[in-house]
């Protein structure tokens, strides 16, 4: 299970969000989009745009899933569907 | 201007707009002063206090949306969640900000006042 997300250093929210996953001790990847130089956010946000039709953040991707804004119910729920289908 | 005595500036200004719209700054006042503080960062950076929690982008029109208090660009959006993107601002009837789920627009169906 793949866990990466796009965040932002100033949004309390994309801090919840890496405390959600560190304190399940669950690894995962991020980017702050506003630390990156102009080049590679213009990337991000093609990406993003692709994957959904909201550029806002945190933006959260587990495996092929995509879920933009805080939502740990959401995280749970893919979290725990991965355990199930074991 | 010292940061504190600009984040008192920048609530001072942000209350008379959001009166009118409905909205109060959220009862949770840690989360409050943390983002007015990332406004007064970004708009030390930008000159503009932009959101905390959307991304600027190469196009001023897009960045002009996320001008805080950007409510009323996103007002429907806004007002099915009852609250702000970054979690600034509540409506006025909120008592329980912890409650209410950071939902994007896409995922609201019209209409739909998401509890």
């Amino acid at each position: 299970m793949k866990v990466f997300m796009y965040t932002l250093s100033t949004c309390p929210w994309c801090r919840k969000t890496k405390q959600f996953f560190k304190e399940k001790n669950i690894p995962f990847e991020f980017v702050d989009y506003d630390l990156q130089n102009e080049e590679e956010q213009d990337k991000i946000m093609k990406e993003m745009e692709k994957l959904s039709t909201t550029k806002a953040f945190p933006f959260v991707k587990i495996d092929d899933n995509v879920i933009v804004g805080y939502n740990p119910d959401k995280y749970s729920e893919l979290l725990g569907e991965k355990g199930k289908q074991k | 201007m010292n940061p504190g005595s600009r984040k008192k500036a920048l609530r001072y200004f942000f209350q008379k707009i959001i009166d009118p719209l409905g909205y109060k700054f959220s009862p949770d006042e840690e989360m409050v002063d943390f983002l007015l503080e990332q406004e007064v960062l970004l708009e030390q950076k930008h000159g503009i206090p932009y959101c905390p929690c959307q991304g600027l982008t190469k196009k001023r029109e897009e960045n002009m949306k996320i001008v805080c208090p950007c409510i009323p660009f996103h007002r429907e959006h806004f007002d099915a969640i009852r609250r702000c993107w970054c979690g600034l601002y509540v409506h006025k009837d909120v008592t329980d900000p912890d409650a209410l789920k950071q939902i994007p627009f896409n995922e609201i169906k019209r209409g739909q006042d998401v509890r």
